[in-house]
């Protein structure tokens, strides 16, 4: 009796469990935020896309701020290979002011963003990434009709000097996986401002 | 190429080549005086070592902030901004101030916040400085770089023949080291010491100093560590200050401890050397006794370091040319100090340092850490002694808030010289009882209680830390009384909102303003009210005071709408 009863609890459990869990993981990946342009963007208006980036950043933090050229950089060359670039900002824009949404248009117009910047209001795509920085990047490639994480980390090995940098740890796994090949290097520390969740 | 590219790369290439040399110029922190001083800690980088940059948090810059001047009797009024991502507190070590206003771990700023304690400055001519001091996070807000020194000035010190040319002959020095792992990033969780010695958040520092009397304002900034400090050549040097003032006169040595907290300010006499000559400040730390933090033998593991149980290197001296109005004998005495006695105290407490056993964090007296409990309640106006025992483990940096006192017994022996004058902070050796004796004068306040702690950050963030208030026995709050009512206006208003007390006699103890979803944008202990507070900043939306009162400590909350 005592082991039906803790049967029926695991069960119960399980159903819970399971009842808020979505039911691929496709769904914990993909979204839909309101982009600089008004536009809402999702991963499924994307049906071409062998895999996108998706990097967390926002306005506001200064090691953030020295990316935004090179985001331009890789999404041109990387979206007509069929891996565009999403850029999202999931910071607490109650606390930080320079990261609301209508900053986050200036910035985008400002920097001449050539790719969707969006806002994470409630801040749900974060923690679905367990994105801990900014900026923190993701690749994401579908692999049998699901999303799936092969690189996190950071963009390079330098924030400052483009110039100087040596290790291209983002690009680096995009040509792997266009290669059809392993990334080498899966995971990097994230190097930036910790996203402050509320 | 462009231009720019060129000089951007040339740049970084110098910077490369300089972070490869054996010295980088010492870094000076800037200065910031008058009476009111606007600091903003933030989230920055900064460049430490080729390659990437470090995240740091810094104070108006990207690794330990500038030097506070301030002089006795001025009242300073702070603006602390916070702009990091979590929440801090700004503790003005050292200093005789509220407890409202010390920063510690009760004065909780939330990220975005404007916090202004102000206070009159009391405290006698030497070096103080100012730090993070969040409840299990000083370590990791530490590390990251912000704090930065404060330098009280006052007539008695003006008067003397002494080094106080900033930058020149009379130089701060914060000793602290740290640990950076293979992306750059600070590691303060792998060990609680550091593998690369940094002064003022310099690395491998140099720094040219006149063939004359020059000042060194010593600060230890370790998590942990313990300097045994002297110079290579093991010239003498003189002790002029401790903690909280300047000595009766200078003390000759050739080696002083520094432990975490402490302050020493030295005269070194570089007036016989040749210009061009170079002599070293080093840290001896090889071959002390379990106990000093440091001498562990182990590089790695949560206490291992590749300068532990060491003599190191801290600061490469090169001698310049003397300056005009240089300081070239050693003043004979300083200035005159009453310090009280154990015979002036009318009350002892004890405190033994208790746990700390692997696996278990340090605590006093089997009490944990608890910050809704007072553990002493000291009158106001009392003159007490306080003996803590360490039959433990391990020495500890205890360090108490609130008063400068005197030691006045080491059971391990005879107070030193350079220990006998004003101490907020005291090396408690392992198997030691240590007795100093403080006047707990003013400033009672039955809410806000001051802290005493050991200062190894590890130990703090374990709960090595109690509480007292500073109590006046005629004014006791009725616990559970109504505050004082009051009225804002205008309201709506749109620059200045105005209070306007149904008792005229009421002051605001504490206010806080947030806005309509909690967050809070403004806290000010003690406001003066009588001119409003600015409100130019806010955006337009409903906003709600939070008013303690001073009398009752009852809390009135009232709403407002910015236009």
């Amino acid at each position: 009796m005592k082991k039906s009863l803790l049967n029926l609890s695991l069960l119960l459990v399980l159903f819970l469990t399971l009842g808020f869990v979505p039911d691929n993981n496709e769904s914990n990946y993909d979204f839909r935020l309101k982009n600089v342009d008004g536009k809402y963007v999702s991963l499924k208006d994307y049906p071409d896309a062998k895999g996108f980036i998706i990097i967390f950043t926002c306005n506001h933090c200064p090691f953030a701020k020295l990316y935004p050229p090179r985001f331009n950089d890789i999404n041109t060359r990387y979206k007509k290979l069929g891996v565009p670039l999403i850029a999202i900002s999931s910071s607490d824009t109650i606390i930080y002011s320079d990261d609301s949404y209508p900053k986050m248009v200036r910035k985008a117009k400002a920097g001449k963003y050539n790719f969707p910047y969006l806002y994470d209001n409630l801040q749900t795509v974060a923690r679905n990434y367990d994105a801990q920085k900014t900026p923190h990047a993701y690749v994401i490639w579908k692999e049998n009709g699901k999303w799936v994480v092969k690189y996190n980390g950071g963009i390079d090995d330098n924030g400052k000097h483009p110039e100087l940098v040596t290790k291209h740890y983002l690009t680096d796994a995009l040509d792997a996986l266009l290669a059809g090949k392993e990334v080498a290097l899966k995971e990097t520390k994230s190097i930036g401002c910790k996203i402050s969740f509320r | 190429m462009n231009i720019k590219n060129i000089c951007v790369t040339l740049v970084a290439f110098i910077g490369l080549t300089n972070a490869n040399a054996q010295y980088n110029p010492l870094k000076i922190p800037d200065t910031l005086s008058g009476t009111v001083f606007n600091l903003t800690v933030r989230d920055t980088f900064k460049q430490f070592l080729p390659g990437n940059q470090t995240i740091t948090a810094g104070v108006n810059g990207d690794f330990w902030g500038p030097t506070l001047i301030f002089n006795q009797g001025d009242t300073v009024h702070i603006n602390l901004q916070s702009e990091l991502n979590d929440s801090t507190t700004m503790h003005w070590h050292g200093m005789h101030l509220p407890a409202v206003m010390d920063g510690g771990p009760h004065q909780v700023i939330p990220p975005g916040t404007l916090w202004q304690p102000y206070w009159k400055i009391d405290n006698k001519a030497t070096t103080f400085w100012y730090h993070p001091h969040l409840h299990h996070h000083t370590e990791e807000q530490l590390s990251l770089g912000a704090g930065g020194m404060i330098i009280v000035r006052d007539a008695e010190e003006a008067a003397l023949p002494l080094p106080r040319t900033y930058g020149v002959d009379d130089l701060p020095l914060a000793l602290t080291s740290r640990k950076f792992d293979a992306f750059n990033a600070i590691d303060y969780t792998s060990s609680h010491y550091g593998d690369t010695m940094l002064v003022n958040g310099t690395l491998n520092p140099q720094v040219t100093l006149p063939k004359q009397f020059v000042r060194l304002r010593i600060l230890n900034a370790e998590m942990e560590r313990g300097y045994n400090l002297g110079f290579s050549d093991n010239r003498t040097f003189w002790v002029i200050g401790n903690d909280g003032g300047l000595l009766n006169a200078p003390v000759a040595l050739t080696r002083v401890p520094i432990m975490v907290g402490e302050r020493v300010e030295i005269l070194v006499d570089l007036g016989a050397d040749a210009i061009g000559s170079n002599v070293n400040l080093m840290a001896y730390n090889a071959g002390h006794p379990l106990g000093f933090p440091g001498a562990e033998p182990g590089t790695t593991g949560p206490f291992g370091s590749l300068l532990n149980n060491r003599n190191f290197n801290i600061l490469n001296i090169v001698v310049g040319a003397t300056t005009t109005g240089a300081i070239t004998s050693l003043p004979a005495t300083l200035v005159t100090n009453i310090y009280p006695t154990a015979a002036d105290a009318t009350l002892t407490r004890n405190l033994l340092v208790t746990d700390g056993t692997p696996g278990t964090a340090f605590r006093f007296d089997n009490t944990d850490f608890d910050l809704d409990n007072i553990n002493h309640h000291v009158v106001k106006g009392t003159t007490e002694m306080w003996t803590v025992k360490n039959n433990n483990i391990f020495g500890h940096s205890f360090h108490i808030h609130d008063v400068q006192f005197k030691i006045v017994s080491r059971s391990s022996g005879a107070i030193a010289a350079y220990e006998s004058g004003w101490k907020d902070s005291y090396y408690l050796k392992i198997g030691e009882t240590v007795s100093f004796v403080a006047k707990f004068e003013d400033y009672a306040d039955p809410l806000h209680p001051f802290m005493y702690h050991c200062h190894f950050a590890p130990h703090e963030d374990g709960g090595m830390m109690g509480q007292f208030t500073v109590e006046d026995p005629s004014q006791v709050p009725t616990i559970g009384s109504k505050g004082a009512t009051f009225t804002l206006y205008p309201n709506p208003a749109s620059t200045r909102l105005f209070f306007s007390f149904d008792d005229p006699s009421a002051k605001a103890y504490y206010v806080t303003v947030s806005n309509a979803i909690g967050r809070t944008l403004l806290m000010l202990p003690r406001p003066e009210l009588k001119n409003g507070i600015d409100i130019s900043n806010f955006p337009p939306g409903m906003y709600v005071v939070q008013l303690i009162d001073e009398k009752t400590k009852g809390t009135v909350t009232r709403k407002f709408v910015k236009e």
